[in-house]
């Protein structure tokens, strides 16, 4: 009983130090604001200095606004349904006619779900293959020196950063090898074409977080007697984690969010995402159901935005682990 | 993907473990083959099959397939260096990525200096602001830039120059009232003629190519220059105060240096990937109007799948590739990914 009673209370407390934090920011803002205008009243900081700072704040904000004007706009357009959107009323529809009829659209009546489906299948097809060749690749250069190990991770290396494009190249060569084998219009040879192009990035980024687990811990592992496969199921592997969570999130990605091959091989009925929102968005030269095409693109962006950057903050943290050691 | 990842990764000494060597030479093959099969087959086969293509005189997928195609050595390559589509093609592709390049340097470098500044409050928030269009699909970004663009007479960028037009046209009309002896009216050279349709025209749909390259591409150029000019130690900012340097002479003596090696690496891998640009041409308008602005890739795609001309399309594609690796080779002379692989 005493114990639930220290439980809740120390939720209870988290809870509410967290709400305060949250709640009390406008007076925190109140406080920051008037700091330096106590400064300047008791004549510790000059006005000249402080409307240095203000201007220099305030410019950058400005540049900030212009520069996320699109993503402002697309988010205000998936609101705007029936409203006057690209009308005489000017770039943005009323605020208070806002609705959600666009995103109801999406989810009930465009085929959205159907190719969210197609989208998994593709996806779920190139995380499995891509994880199963990415972590043993990964160990394998992090650990061992074999023959031609440094060939391997200089090819990696080149085609992360350079041959992004070269899949859009080969695709002529890949149309007519998969439809001569009837092949073309398969969402599991799709996601295996992905899971090939995410494996010299991903392995890449695996094989630098592994790098960074200090290798005392296997030696003590072995020390204590255990073989290959036990230093790796229970060593390697759990200290990995969050680098193979990072991993996920990209191959996830790169199945997610691309377009062209998809296009290219796959027939209307097994249409991805992202071909779907592109048939909207060409829809028509002047009449592009504006509302309804932006209501999709954040349905389709705004989830794997989020993972993306939730994953970067894990890659710094990532990196920083390994430094502990020095 | 920054130089500093890079250097973390050079830096950490790897010892190894104490299994049998000779078995372990194996062993450590053995766990990296599948992924180098994977993708050699996925990445290599093609590149292979796309230069014996390159040699044929396949039309379509139909010729390839039935085994209709004769091999004809080097008769597309003769083809392509006689084709103006080609010389256009490359020439605007080259364009693009050095308008491109040089603005998004430009952007890159004022947004990372604004956003290091001491004078600017809540700098880490805005640099995580700064850096959004990293995280999203390109296709969403093209495709909604695709709808800034619209050429309607509501579309957004249209609706903006509208509101520029009757800025001016006020500002005129206050002069007007006040000079109230002389008929001034707003002068035609200050108006945009309206409404633009952006995507029609050879220019303008260039610069609206321009314009989102440089939307996609400017997050990775702030983040390796906000990183370089991190590691640039105050203290030399503030000798060169003492010693009375002026901005100018501060920013050409103390920050130009600190960021030219970075910036030299992520131009180059920028331009790697502008030079490899489809999605916006392809969304935009096909690489129009009349074909004057396909970008190198879509030319090849479009031959290819649209024109069904294999063959000629492969040597097209070769000759892509060729810059591509061209592209990857000043990277390892040039940029720090040679050290990343030696050091690790």
């Amino acid at each position: 009983m005493n114990a639930i009673i220290a439980v809740l209370g120390s939720v209870i407390s988290t809870v509410a130090s967290w709400t305060r934090k949250k709640a009390t920011w406008p007076l925190r803002v109140i406080h920051a604001v008037r700091l330096p205008v106590q400064q300047v009243r008791a004549g510790n900081r000059s006005v000249l200095d402080l409307a240095k700072t203000a201007l220099g704040t305030g410019s950058a904000l400005a540049v900030l606004a212009v520069l996320m004007f699109p993503l402002y706009w697309i988010f205000a357009a998936s609101l705007s349904s029936g409203t006057g959107l690209m009308s005489t009323d000017g770039l943005f529809a009323d605020p208070t006619t806002y609705n959600l009829d666009a995103y109801r659209w999406v989810l009930f009546e465009s085929p959205f779900v159907d190719a969210l489906r197609n989208s998994l299948v593709v996806v779920f097809v190139t995380v499995t293959v891509s994880m199963s060749v990415v972590i043993p690749g990964a160990y394998a250069l992090s650990r061992h020196e074999f023959r031609g190990r440094k060939k391997i991770l200089y090819g990696y290396v080149l085609f992360t950063q350079v041959g992004a494009g070269l899949s859009i190249a080969t695709l002529i060569a890949l149309y007519v090898l998969f439809n001569s084998v009837g092949l073309s219009n398969n969402l599991l040879v799709l996601g295996l074409f992905y899971a090939a192009g995410a494996v010299p990035f991903n392995t890449w980024l695996l094989k630098t977080f592994m790098d960074n687990i200090p290798v005392s811990y296997e030696e003590a592992a072995v020390i204590d007697g255990a073989g290959r496969w036990q230093v790796i199921r229970e060593v390697i592997l759990p200290l990995s984690k969050p680098g193979i969570a990072v991993v996920l999130v990209f191959t996830f990605l790169a199945g997610w969010n691309e377009f062209i091959v998809a296009r290219t091989l796959l027939r209307p009925e097994n249409y991805t995402l992202s071909v779907e929102l592109y048939a909207l968005a060409t829809a028509g030269q002047y009449d592009t159901p504006w509302t309804q095409f932006s209501a999709f693109a954040m349905l389709f962006a705004m989830p794997v935005a989020l993972i993306y950057f939730f994953a970067q903050s894990y890659v710094e943290s990532g990196l920083s682990f390994g430094g502990m050691e020095g | 993907m920054s130089t500093s990842f890079l250097e973390r990764v050079s830096a950490v000494s790897q010892r190894r473990l104490p299994f049998d060597a000779r078995n372990d030479s194996l062993f450590g093959l053995l766990l990296a083959a599948p992924g180098v099969v994977l993708f050699l087959s996925f990445m290599l086969f093609p590149i292979a099959f796309l230069v014996y293509l390159s040699l044929t005189d396949a039309t379509h997928a139909g010729t390839v397939i039935g085994g209709d195609a004769t091999i004809v050595g080097l008769e597309n390559y003769i083809e392509l260096v006689t084709d103006a589509q080609f010389w256009t093609s490359l020439t605007v592709t080259w364009l693009f990525l050095a308008v491109s390049l040089a603005i998004k340097i430009v952007l890159g470098l004022g947004l990372a200096m604004l956003l290091t500044h001491a004078r600017v409050i809540g700098k880490r928030y805005m640099r995580a602001v700064v850096i959004i269009p990293m995280g999203l699909p390109a296709i969403f970004i093209v495709t909604v830039w695709r709808g800034l663009f619209s050429g309607a007479r509501f579309g957004p960028f249209n609706e903006l120059l509208a509101s520029y037009n009757d800025i001016i046209t006020g500002v005129v009309g206050l002069f007007d009232q006040a000079v109230f002896f002389a008929a001034v009216s707003a002068p035609e050279l200050l108006l945009v003629d309206l409404p633009i349709s952006w995507l029609s025209g050879r220019w303008s749909a260039f610069l609206a190519y321009v314009m989102t390259e440089v939307w996609l591409a400017y997050p990775f150029m702030v983040i390796i220059i906000v990183s370089a000019l991190q590691d640039v130690p105050m203290e030399l900012h503030d000798a060169a105060k003492v010693d009375g340097a002026g901005y100018l002479y501060r920013f050409v003596h103390v920050t130009v240096p600190a960021v030219k090696r970075p910036v030299m690496f992520a131009s180059i891998l920028t331009a790697a990937t502008s030079f490899q640009q489809f999605l916006i041409p392809w969304i935009f308008n096909g690489g129009g109007p009349s074909r004057q602005n396909e970008l190198l890739i879509v030319y090849g795609y479009r031959e290819a799948i649209e024109l069904n001309q294999y063959a000629f399309a492969s040597a097209i594609m070769v000759t892509a590739i060729a810059f591509i690796g061209l592209f990857m080779w000043l990277a390892v002379r040039k940029g720090d990914l040679a050290a990343g692989v030696n050091g690790a």
